[in-house]
């Protein structure tokens, strides 16, 4: 798994944008040049542990609410479509609190919402036919120039169903993560899952899927005992 | 502070302070030969001072000079409450320059005064366009004077007074943001002046005095010293080691965390509270009932936005169990009415986090969180995420949360599309409530897998009504939603480790549901220590009796009743 959350200093960012980040910088409008640019780089590294900077693009945001002037709209779809795939899945709503009702009307924007929404409710069908569904029509995806990205939200998926189930049939995973039931099968070998005759994988246990039931026993602190440690320290 | 309960609703109502002060002014800057009639003006003025105030003023006016900041805390907190409620409960202090008179011009003082006399109208009154320009002015100069001198001023005050500066710079600052966002309600006159004087209120120049009072004061690198090991005086520097500086930059890192809030930043809310241990029962923040209380409900805010639900409830519980032990202590002073509000807003936001993520909360607070919102609960519970549940939140949610600004005046050039631009308060809104929708997912989920112990996925479709594949999906979001980040430590607010919020868990066997609900163990350690300190109280007790009554014993026997009276007490 990735970092719990996205609000620690990833090992790809440069000391540069640390700097920015930390200092009242992070007030200089001509320093939106500085953290586009580094996220182009996040969105050409198609390597999900280390492709995001929440912290960065969230003081990019800033910049926009500061100096509408200034604001590059395709620059919000792409931080975006990047939080869409972060591991930590309050990404999003963090980004989307620093835009405005009047952004949220844009196209892709819009677009990206109602991707969002059906991610969240694990509709995930839904999802992929939103992305791909409509072969006819030209327009750029919404996701484009984000290296990696189905793979990053592949992986996202999959962690969902490995917290989820123990055994599930195969046809199942494909349809949630859009590949035919072949490519399934190859995943499951990669991760090493035994799969049986009627197509059902079984899930390796670990704490999110074990559903065991626990007794929570008391926790002292050294706190508590300060009182006691000190009566008995008199005697 | 938070007077936040009138609206401008008003309409070009010139109020009658603006007013004089602008014709004063005029006379003022009048030829000499209206210089006796000014006298006499400035003479009247002077004397339509009521001699209690007079005197009060005489008072503050001495105290400051010679750094009293006992006797100053109580001109503040009590009398200058008194006399407000007196004399000028529905009128402005005197004016600023009616009292120069009796202060000898002094300059420092009457930036103070002015401070307190724009505050007063601010909260009593409706303030003006021009109140509001003239009050700004005054911070600046208020702040110019203290962070641009040579060497540090020469200047105390009281921490409550110091805290209320810095609030209520904040609180000026939001109400005129919301004040020239709503164009409809502004004349063309207004308007003019807003566009004209958009270097007023400017949100830049507001960020940039609460970050310059931080970084002048050292502040944090005060924090990190004192809990680091170091050397705490050198690290604080020489303005940072006097106390108007060190609060005032700590206040400013509440200011900031509260201005970022504002402006929908909660992940720079929380960062910014890096070098502040909340976990510190004797931090400065709890100097001032006022700021325990604010830092706390930003926090808790943050978190509730963030999604993190548990951190929220942690924070909400810790503080309200605070004003409610401390309720008898504070009932008389000028921060309970503040104080009261903020803690029943709490009560409102604990209500929404407790119904979006059901968790054990203390007994007490439950109980009142129960008596408060109880109505709201269960609506919350029944409803399972339909348009009730949208409305009970929207209601609660309004009435608890935050005032939020644009950071940026409207374009007074096309004044219909700043008409219909979606307010901040209502965008803020719209977001949590998508999120939120999510979660009531959790509440609804966990009342039927409660009473099973495996259940089929067909079976669990039929009572919510909704077909098998959905259910599927709504599983794995309950699975998602029972993971929250939540904090580890008292100062690094904002990492955190994902851990379970749900005493009920489950796993899917690919259409059979298997759930698991953790219980909480019997506390005996809790129990065992409560009654050894209780036994070790008697036991002190019953040694202190026996030795006043040794002490006595020699006494007369008056004096021998007396000693066990009072050892017994």
């Amino acid at each position: 798994m990735a970092a719990a959350t996205s609000f620690a200093r990833p090992s790809t960012r440069p000391d540069e944008i640390h700097n920015l980040l930390t200092g009242v910088e992070r007030y200089n409008p001509q320093k939106i040049s500085v953290l586009e640019d580094y996220l182009a780089h996040q969105c050409a590294n198609p390597d999900p542990n280390t492709n995001h900077d929440l912290m960065a693009n969230l003081a990019l945001l800033k910049m926009y609410q500061f100096n509408p002037p200034m604001m590059d709209l395709d620059v919000i779809r792409r931080i975006l479509a990047k939080a869409l795939i972060s591991t930590s899945q309050g990404d999003f709503n963090l980004c989307l609190y620093l835009l405005s009702d009047d952004i949220c009307k844009d196209m892709s924007i819009a677009k990206l919402l109602v991707l969002r929404d059906y991610l969240e409710k694990a509709q995930f069908d839904g999802f992929w036919s939103e992305m791909y569904g409509n072969d006819d029509d030209d327009e750029e995806s919404v996701v484009d120039g984000i290296a990696g990205f189905d793979n990053g939200l592949r992986k996202l998926i999959l962690a969902e169903i490995t917290s989820t189930y123990q055994t599930i049939q195969a046809k199942l995973i494909g349809k949630m993560v859009n590949l035919d039931e072949e490519a399934v099968l190859r995943l499951a070998k990669e991760h090493g899952w035994d799969v049986d005759a009627a197509g059902v994988v079984s899930l390796p246990l670990k704490s999110e899927n074990e559903a065991k039931t626990t007794v929570i026993k008391e926790s002292i602190k050294f706190d508590q005992l300060t009182k006691i440690l000190c009566a008995a320290n008199d005697i | 502070m938070y007077q936040e309960n009138y609206e401008d609703e008003f309409v070009g109502n010139i109020d009658v302070v603006a007013d004089t002060y602008a014709n004063v002014n005029e006379i003022e800057d009048g030829e000499m030969e209206d210089e006796e009639l000014l006298m006499q003006q400035a003479q009247a003025g002077v004397q339509a001072i009521p001699e209690q105030v007079r005197r009060f003023l005489g008072h503050l006016y001495r105290n400051l000079k010679n750094s009293t900041v006992n006797d100053l805390a109580y001109n503040y907190e009590n009398q200058f409450v008194r006399l407000s409620d007196k004399y000028y409960a529905k009128a402005p202090w005197p004016e600023p320059q009616f009292v120069a008179a009796l202060v000898g011009d002094d300059g420092l003082f009457l930036t103070l005064y002015r401070e307190l006399y724009y505050r007063h109208i601010y909260s009593r009154l409706h303030p003006s366009l021009e109140t509001r320009f003239r009050s700004f002015e005054n911070y600046c100069d208020l702040f110019n004077y203290i962070l641009n001198s040579d060497g540090p001023i020469e200047l105390e005050l009281p921490n409550q007074w110091l805290w209320d500066i810095v609030d209520e710079f904040i609180y000026q600052f939001q109400s005129y943001c919301s004040h020239r966002s709503r164009v409809a309600k502004r004349s063309p006159e207004e308007i003019e002046l807003l566009k004209e004087n958009s270097q007023v209120w400017n949100t830049y120049s507001v960020l940039n005095v609460l970050y310059s009072l931080i970084q002048k004061s050292n502040i944090n690198q005060q924090l990190l010293v004192s809990r680091e090991g170091g050397d705490v005086i050198e690290a604080a520097g020489e303005f940072g080691t006097r106390p108007l500086y060190k609060m005032l930059g700590y206040f400013s890192i509440i200011g900031l965390v509260r201005v970022h809030c504002m402006l929908g930043d909660y992940t720079l809310a929380l960062q910014t509270l890096e070098n502040i241990d909340l976990g510190n029962s004797r931090g400065l923040f709890t100097r001032v009932t006022a700021c325990h209380v604010t830092i706390y409900y930003y926090v808790g805010f943050a978190y509730m936005m963030m999604g993190r639900y548990a951190d929220a409830m942690q924070a909400f519980v810790h503080i309200l169990t605070f004003v409610t032990r401390t309720k008898h202590y504070h009932q008389r002073s000028l921060q309970y009415d503040t104080v009261n509000k903020k803690a029943e807003q709490m009560y409102a936001l604990l209500a929404i986090s407790v119904s979006l993520s059901p968790s054990r909360v203390d007994d007490l607070i439950q109980t009142q969180v129960r008596e408060k919102y109880g109505d709201q609960l269960h609506k919350l519970q029944r409803s399972g995420g339909g348009d009730e549940a949208i409305s009970v939140l929207t209601e609660l949610y309004r009435y608890a949360c935050p005032k939020f600004i644009m950071p940026n005046p409207p374009n007074y050039d096309e004044l219909e599309a700043a008409v219909e631009a979606m307010e901040p308060q209502d965008y803020q809104l719209k977001c949590f409530l998508r999120e939120a929708c999510l979660q009531l997912v959790v509440p609804t989920l966990r009342s039927f897998l409660k009473l099973y112990n495996t259940m089929g996925l067909e079976q669990l479709s039929t009572f919510l009504d909704i077909d098998a594949a959905e259910l599927r999906n709504q599983l794995m979001v309950y699975k998602q939603r029972c993971r929250q980040v939540r904090c580890t430590s008292g100062t690094d607010l904002l990492n955190g480790e994902v851990t379970p919020t749900t005493d009920l868990d489950f796993a899917l066997q690919d259409n059979l549901i298997i759930i698991a609900e953790s219980r909480v163990g019997r506390r005996y350690a809790d129990w065992f220590i409560r009654n050894a300190n209780k036994m070790q109280d008697l036991i002190n007790n019953l040694e202190n009796r026996q030795k006043a009554a040794i002490a006595g014993a020699g006494k007369p026997n008056g004096e021998e009743a007396a000693a066990t009276t009072t050892a017994a007490a």
